[in-house]
């Protein structure tokens, strides 16, 4: 059988058309789902295109250079390389995904449907959440998604304490799911709930890899311009943090348990000691994977990574959290940024694409609200910061609006800083060519072995309390 | 439709009905030759003599006076300069006017009203200056009513006066002076009715007396961020409109409810609770209470200001229901 | 300045006496009665008597016309029956009954019949002075013929509002009869140690009243001079006090063991009995033979007012609609909720 590559719902109902600007296969090359196959490029913001499946390549349907109309089919993969040549004279018809059947949490409810007992609408007994917690939504909620047959646990709550409200009932009712399918299943057990993070290899196959972790209301491709260089030297790994991209969203109580989720997938690799680069949201969970497995981290750099003060803007993260169109994501955007050139329109659109889904953007409201509560950082890792014994780069443009560079301080003295004058938030994006060169130094050194620290010395590890 | 004052109305409300009726009176301290202390009497003893009464200082009396000569044939109604006043009347409210009804059943009618004005806003002091809603609005067999507009006073006391059980008006010394609208006519206002002051999508902002031009002073700057609030003027304490509370929250999911007695065991408590045991499952958000800070009503400005609700503490409420 | 009570009005006729003396002996044999129950269990809370004190509400009451409005005590079964209340409904009220005059929702202190002018027993010390105030209030600004009679006791004296009523109705020359039934009891201190005064008539003097001190026990006594203040009363000159002087003989309530009072208190107001001294008077007048069929007739009645009220059904409940707190009935809990998402 064969499966089209298509470019997805990537333009989102912004875009009607696509420029392939890149194969990174060709025809009977092997490939395994989540490869990057293809590059497109959606109003001058470059998107990946990823292989739906394993199999072998068949043909390239839109070479480089073509504009196709979004969902158009951008080449097939077969199932084996006969398949694959067969497919050349094949157009087949995707299957269509099989719908999860809505959970049927009132299975019993008509039992004892006596003369006298409202039978009502559906159950109102809510489950607990998964992990245990006990599953806080309004009351008003509670009836909606007992009437729709929403599966509460499903819903991200985007009130006070992460209440589930009458508003993520409905924006899962909005984005036309079905109970059960959309949203975020919190539970263990569940196939999404149990889905493994999403993760993007690209690169050579030998070498001490690269893990990129990319930041709040973000995903892989953020990494685009960066990966494109490192891949050229190193293999990359790109995860999508739970909750966003193409990783299951989950339900947290804690930023521990967030991290963790990338920490215990991290484990599960056999790719040895990795070269851990984290951005904002991302930089914590570096931290937190280097200082709970120092051995899988070879080195890391830390690009404006959040948790190491109280101030983060916490109005640039509801905005993101909350923009539900081009029109109030891009404001937004611009703040993260010095020149508003480097987010533009196209970005935005891109950007906005990414987070079409409302369920993502319910997921990611609730894991704001849990780590930046009222504008504020709850999310500490100083501690973690100031035991790390790898080496250890900071980035940070020193003109960011989300979390102030003076934060770098708390580094320990073996760290290096980098503070990127005229860049904002986004260092990688800003200031690539820098950013890659920080990066390089770092991998080169520490793959010669000279750099991991073993001991910090006393009179440079006391920065961040001088400071403060 | 004439403007005029709060007081008129309720003064042409009095007119109205000594002249209508022979067995209408009216009692109370500085009411009769000096027109009373906010002048919602002034005239009437000119024109109806002796069945408008100067009193002595003797709330108590006065009132267990009031609810014995309604039961026998008038229909007193008597004035308490200040609601802070109405401890005193507590006996005959609560052991007396209110359990006749009850234990003699239709032998007897009590068409007595008692009007008084509470709230803060006007240096008045921890003795002059209180709501005290609760204390009525907590007796079985009692109606209390809390108009806030002209029309309503005007038409809300005549219906008191005209209703067969005992009612207390409760009036607002900060109101006296606001002007509105009065019909021609003079009609009576159902008693137990609760008016929509504003309509509104979001959020239902539940308020009495003059707690209702607060909210409707919140409901403006919300909707400054896209928020429409809908104000609820309940003009009867009790009985209470739940229907129209249940039809809002129904609604707007979102519930305010904003009273001047003070919070704890006060009126916009119990608010909360009747949306509580009719609303629940309406309800998006835990209903949000705005009410007098407990503790005594302070003298200087800046500090009576902290303690009594106004429209910034109730757009913080709305915020805080709706976030 | 103030106006006493003389001449006192005439005495009541013998068949008036005779009246009031059935009327002492029906309230006597229900108190009585009452007292038996109680022992046996039958009764429900506690029971104020007023074995004893029958001439103070008898008498003064007889002097009313069936339009006329009398107040009470929470010891007030005297002044019903000499009100002229039916003994029947009276004891069904007593007992709890639904043929009570207020079906059982009363009880014996709060008993109220408005056909009757008695409005009513009332169980707060004071509150039953200015309900007469108030109804003579209404009598006035209607002009009507009518008096009050406020009847309270020793202990209601010492309230403000007692204050307050005589001040208002000696300003306003309300047609009411302020009846001061001394028992020398509040509930268990005696009136000695809560008055600075040891004659309560003497007040009146501070409010420009009559004021008198008569003997309780006499229910000729206690008519005369009640007669006189309505009468002042209904010429429009205003209030009267008269501490009518008698004994609590059976306890603040069928709950009070007792143990304050002297017995020699005790026999000395024994024997001064008002059935005793109203005997007394009438065998003299109308011979043994006559007041015997009265207290026999009394007797009858009382025992078949109990039988009937104890035979009587128990009420049962209803709602009280004027007592609801709501105006409009709100969904219940969980109920219709079909319709409420259809509105969202």
């Amino acid at each position: 059988m064969v499966t089209a590559i298509t470019t997805g719902a990537v333009g989102g109902e912004y875009m009607d058309h696509v420029l392939v600007v890149e194969w990174r296969v060709g025809p009977g090359d092997a490939v395994r789902q989540g490869d990057v196959v293809a590059v497109v490029e959606t109003a001058k913001a470059a998107t990946e295109v990823e292989a739906p499946c394993d199999g072998v390549m068949g043909p390239i349907l839109a070479p480089v250079g073509t504009e196709v109309p979004v969902g158009a089919r951008l080449g097939l993969i077969g199932a084996d390389a006969a398949d694959a040549a067969d497919a050349a004279g094949d157009q087949p018809t995707p299957e269509p995904p099989t719908p999860v059947p809505a959970p049927e949490i009132n299975a019993d409810a008509g039992a004892d449907a006596g003369a006298e007992s409202d039978p009502g609408p559906a159950d109102r007994r809510v489950p607990e959440a998964g992990d245990g917690a006990r599953l806080v939504a309004s009351p008003a909620a509670r009836r909606m998604a007992a009437e729709t047959r929403v599966d509460l646990r499903v819903v991200a709550g985007t009130g006070p304490g992460g209440r589930i409200k009458r508003r993520d009932v409905m924006a899962i009712l909005r984005a036309g799911a079905p109970a059960g399918e959309a949203g975020l299943p919190a539970v263990a057990g569940s196939p999404e709930g149990d889905r493994p993070l999403a993760v993007r290899r690209s690169g050579p196959a030998n070498g001490t890899p690269v893990l990129l972790l990319h930041g709040f209301a973000g995903d892989s491709t953020v990494w685009h311009a960066l990966e494109r260089e490192l891949a050229r030297r190193h293999p990359v790994l790109r995860l999508d943090l739970p909750c966003h991209g193409r990783s299951p969203r989950r339900r947290y109580r804690c930023f521990r348990d967030f991290a963790g989720d990338v920490i215990a997938t991290v484990a599960g690799w056999d790719t040895g000691p990795l070269h851990v680069v984290g951005h904002s949201l991302g930089g914590a969970v570096a931290l937190a994977l280097a200082d709970q497995r120092p051995q899988a981290v070879r080195s890391l750099s830390l690009i404006a990574p959040v948790g190491l003060g109280s101030e983060i803007d916490g109005g640039i993260i509801e905005g993101l959290c909350r923009a539900s169109r081009v029109e109030s994501l891009e404001p937004w955007l611009r703040h993260l940024v010095v020149d508003p050139a480097r987010v533009g329109d196209a970005y935005a659109r891109a950007a906005m694409a990414a987070r079409a889904d409302p369920a993502l953007r319910l997921a990611q409201g609730a894991l704001a609200a849990m780590l930046f509560p009222d504008g504020t950082q709850a999310v500490n890792v100083t501690p973690l910061l100031r035991r790390v014994r790898v080496s250890l780069r900071m980035i940070w443009g020193r003109a960011d609006a989300v979390v102030p560079w003076r934060h770098a301080l708390a580094a320990p003295g073996h760290a290096g800083l980098h503070l990127l004058p005229a860049v904002g938030h986004l260092p990688h994006l800003e200031a690539p060519e820098t950013v890659l060169r920080v990066l390089e130094d770092l991998i080169t050194c520490t793959d010669d072995g000279v750099s991991t620290v073993t001991s910090a010395t006393p009179d440079g590890s006391l920065l961040s309390t001088q400071e403060a | 439709m004439p403007v005029i004052r709060y007081a008129e109305a309720l003064n042409a409300a009095l007119y109205q009905a000594l002249s209508e009726d022979p067995r209408v009176f009216v009692l109370g301290e500085d009411i009769a030759q000096y027109g009373g202390v906010f002048k919602v009497t002034k005239g009437l003893r000119d024109a109806f003599g002796d069945r408008v009464r100067d009193t002595p200082i003797s709330e108590q009396t006065l009132t267990a006076m009031a609810v014995t000569a309604a039961m026998t044939g008038t229909r007193p109604v008597l004035e308490i300069m200040y609601a802070d006043f109405m401890p005193l009347t507590l006996d005959a409210l609560v052991n007396q006017a209110s359990v006749y009804g009850y234990l003699w059943g239709d032998q007897v009618e009590l068409p007595f009203v008692l009007r008084t004005q509470g709230g803060g806003g006007l240096g008045t002091g921890a003795q002059h200056a209180k709501s005290l809603d609760s204390f009525v609005a907590h007796i079985p067999g009692l109606k209390v009513v809390a108009p806030v507009t002209p029309a309503d006073a005007r038409g809300l006391l005549l219906a008191a006066i005209q209703d067969p059980a005992p009612v207390v008006v409760l009036e607002h010394k900060l109101l006296y002076n606001t002007r509105g609208e009065v019909p021609d006519g003079g009609a009576p206002v159902e008693i137990g009715r609760a008016r929509v002051a504003r309509p509104g999508r979001d959020v239902s902002l539940i308020a009495t007396s003059r707690m209702v031009l607060e909210a409707e002073a919140a409901a403006d700057r919300l909707a400054e961020s896209g928020i429409e609030a809908e104000v609820i003027d309940l003009r009867t304490l009790r009985p209470l409109d739940v229907a129209a509370i249940t039809a809002s929250v129904a609604k707007t999911h979102h519930a305010v409810v904003i009273n001047e007695d003070w919070g704890f065991c006060g009126y916009a408590a119990e608010l909360s609770a009747t949306i509580m045991d009719h609303a629940f499952d309406d309800l998006d958000a835990p209903v949000e209470r705005v009410a007098t800070r407990d503790m005594p009503i302070p003298y200087a400005q800046p500090l009576e200001d902290a303690v009594i609700p106004n429209a910034a503490r109730i757009v913080h409420a709305a915020l805080r229901a709706l976030a | 300045m103030s106006a006493d009570l003389t001449p006192l009005a005439n005495r009541p006729s013998i068949d008036d006496h005779l009246t009031m003396h059935r009327r002492m002996a029906i309230t006597r044999g229900i108190e009585q009665e009452l007292g038996a129950l109680h022992k046996a269990g039958r009764t429900r809370g506690p029971i104020h008597r007023c074995d004893g004190q029958e001439a103070v509400g008898v008498g003064a009451t007889a002097v009313l016309t069936a339009d006329d409005y009398v107040t009470t005590t929470h010891r007030g079964h005297a002044v019903y029956i000499g009100k002229g209340l039916d003994p029947r409904k009276v004891v069904a009220e007593i007992l709890g009954r639904e043929t009570g005059y207020n079906g059982g929702r009363a009880g014996h202190m709060l008993l109220g019949s408005a056909a009757h002018g008695m409005l009513g027993g009332n169980a707060i010390v004071g509150a039953s002075i200015p309900a007469a105030a108030g109804m003579a209030l209404s009598v006035q600004l209607r002009r009507q013929d009518r008096v009050a009679v406020a009847v309270f006791g020793d202990g209601a004296a010492q309230t403000g509002i007692c204050h307050e009523s005589m001040n208002l109705a000696a300003l306003w020359r309300l047609p009411v009869v302020f009846l001061l039934e001394n028992n020398e009891y509040g509930l268990t201190v005696p009136y000695t140690a809560q008055s600075a005064v040891r004659d309560l008539h003497v007040r009146a003097a501070g409010y420009d009243m009559p004021g008198v001190q008569i003997d309780g026990n006499d229910v000729v006594a206690v008519h005369q001079a009640v007669a006189a203040a309505v009468q002042r009363a209904r010429r429009g000159e205003g209030p009267s006090l008269i501490e009518a002087r008698t004994y609590r003989m059976e306890g603040f309530s069928t709950s009070d063991v007792g143990g304050y009072q002297s017995e020699a208190d005790l026999a000395r107001w024994r024997a001064r009995d008002p059935l005793t001294v109203s005997r007394a008077a009438l065998v003299e007048s109308v011979g043994a033979d006559r007041v015997e069929a009265v207290e026999a007739e009394a007797a009858e009645i009382v025992a078949a007012a109990f039988a009937a009220a104890l035979a009587d059904p128990p009420p049962r409940f209803a709602p009280h609609p004027a007592s609801a707190p709501y105006a409009t009935p709100g969904p219940v809990r969980g109920a219709a909720r079909g319709a409420a998402l259809g509105a969202a």
